[in-house]
């Protein structure tokens, strides 16, 4: 066949290619990459730099009166008549039902069971630790530094509890926390909490056993 | 053209060139068709958007740049960033502190794998949302043994802690002798005097070499164009920290530059609810990371017997 040189030949195969790739790319057939599930954005409560609790000094800051309410013994205790305390046969404390809020776990094995450990039992309103000194519920950290050595010295020293502001003090403050603003004084041992969402792998097709829960 | 056709009906008529009207026509058809499926076919290249500007093609390397140049630069990625995400940041140059040299301590003792710090810093560092870009990964590791091979980082149960494990969370160590930069063939990354290892995220050329070479997997790859929300940018910016990156570079923790530069602690510090995490000036006697060097069980630097000798270390109470 005469007609069909060498030129119009290649261009002819060339159109049908090009014809070809140019239905595929406006059909979408390939190419493009393959559209990723959504990653629903991370709860602001994970990127929150408040603490687990909040301290007696902070609700003051605060002027949490609802909150501070807590801390007005005398509206329902009688001055000047300490609380009688009741104890179980496992000498367990049997906490009133108007402090029902109170978990009692402070050490373990029932060692420090006893509210006036920590409590003036004349004054409500005071912290009494063991060496005589009366403390506001402001100073809690002194109280808790009484019994807790070498936790104290770190924390003074900014080794232990979480330091926030600046590094550098010539620039600005650092803000240092109180025990009781992590550590609830009546169960201190820090409670689990629930955690961030894991990381979303690249191609979640890879890795069908971030699906299955609960590996242990 | 004007040559006569009649005198053979089989054989076209050629002009002066071999060239008859009919394969004239039909080639012209082939190739106009041709043209207009080579346009469709390269369709594609419709959908980029992100052409480097002229402006960060010809700017000068990061540590060539005069004041007077860092200045328009600030100013081209101000506009830059403003036209992508419609909001005005602020972008800083900050340089390194004399007589500052930054450590990193991490209280294995304490750390609940809460994994907060890892979305902290998320937001503060602008990183992609969607596909997920995360500095921090907390290992979960069976208690008495540290064999990371069986670390478990995608862990979600209800409550953190779980029983017979600690959690150890990972991040660019800020080696005093960083492979990562080793293996840079463009210096796009290399480590400043305070001890932080930075990127020129407009001089990185996305070989993912230092990727490689990380023995703490602490570099991150654009592979796609990052995306991040409008309301969740952090317009707190710095040219070498977390100005939002483009498809196609490394990026990794630089100890939050953007606040550390500045005298605050990395975003990290600030969320961890548990303490574990501290941060300062190793040459400052009087800080807290100089205490706990002096008094802590400061027990490793991570792959000690690599030699790359990190600021980053882990310790534990006691």
């Amino acid at each position: 066949m005469k007609s069909f040189s060498n030129t119009t030949l290649t261009l002819l195969v060339l159109m049908g290619v090009f014809v070809m790739l140019a239905a595929g790319f406006l059909l979408d057939l390939w190419g493009r990459p393959v559209s990723r599930p959504e990653i629903p954005l991370v709860d602001p409560a994970f990127i929150s730099t408040d603490t687990v609790r909040t301290s007696y000094a902070e609700l003051v800051a605060k002027k949490d009166t609802d909150a501070l309410s807590d801390f007005d013994c005398y509206t329902c205790h009688e001055k000047g008549k300490p609380p009688t305390l009741r104890f179980d046969d496992k000498q367990n404390l049997i906490i009133p039902s108007e402090h029902s809020d109170i978990v009692m776990k402070h050490g373990s094995h029932n060692r420090n069971n006893l509210c006036f450990n920590c409590h003036n039992e004349n004054n409500l309103e005071l912290l009494q630790p063991r060496d005589g000194r009366e403390l506001k519920f402001a100073d809690s950290t002194k109280l808790c530094g009484s019994c807790h050595g070498p936790n104290y010295r770190d924390w003074e020293a900014g080794a232990h509890g979480r330091t926030s502001g600046y590094w550098d003090r010539s620039k600005g403050e650092i803000t240092r926390k109180d025990c009781v603003s992590c550590h609830n004084p009546h169960s201190p041992k820090f409670p689990g909490r629930k955690p961030a969402p894991p990381p979303h792998p690249l191609r979640p097709l890879d890795k069908p056993k971030l699906a299955t829960e609960g590996e242990h | 053209m004007s040559h006569d056709p009649s005198h053979n009906e089989n054989i076209p008529a050629l002009d002066a060139n071999g060239l008859s009207r009919r394969s004239f026509l039909r080639t012209s058809a082939a190739f106009t068709t041709g043209l207009a499926a080579i346009a469709a076919g390269l369709a594609p290249l419709r959908n980029l958007k992100d052409f480097t500007s002229m402006e960060q093609f010809v700017q000068k390397y990061y540590k060539e740049l005069t004041p007077a140049d860092m200045e328009k630069v600030i100013k081209r990625i101000e506009n830059e960033v403003e036209k992508q995400y419609g909001i005005r940041p602020h972008v800083r140059d900050l340089k390194p502190m004399d007589g500052v040299e930054f450590a990193y301590f991490l209280n294995l003792s304490r750390c609940i794998g809460c994994r907060k710090c890892v979305h902290a810093c998320v937001a503060e560092n602008n990183q992609s949302r969607n596909p997920e870009i995360q500095y921090i990964r907390v290992l979960k590791m069976e208690n008495g043994s540290f064999d990371m091979e069986k670390a478990v980082h995608d862990y979600d149960p209800a409550l953190v802690p779980e029983k017979g494990h600690f959690y150890m969370p990972v991040q660019c160590q800020q080696c005093h002798n960083p492979p990562c930069v080793k293996v840079c063939p463009v210096h796009a990354t290399w480590q400043e005097t305070d001890g932080i290892t930075v990127i020129d995220y407009d001089w990185c050329i996305g070989c993912r070499y230092c990727e490689a070479a990380c023995p703490y997997w602490a570099r991150r790859f654009n592979f796609a164009k990052p995306s991040i929300p409008k309301e969740r940018i952090n317009t707190d910016m710095s040219y070498l920290g977390n100005r939002p990156r483009k498809q196609g570079v490394m990026e990794k923790c630089h100890f939050c530059i953007q606040r550390t530069r500045a005298g605050r602690y990395p975003a990290c510090v600030e969320v961890c609810p548990a303490g574990t995490r501290k941060f300062g000036n190793i040459l400052d006697p009087n800080s807290e990371v100089s205490y706990i060097l002096k008094n802590k069980r400061v027990f490793i630097q991570l792959k000690e017997e690599l030699g790359t000798s990190p600021r980053f270390f882990y310790y534990f109470d006691v």
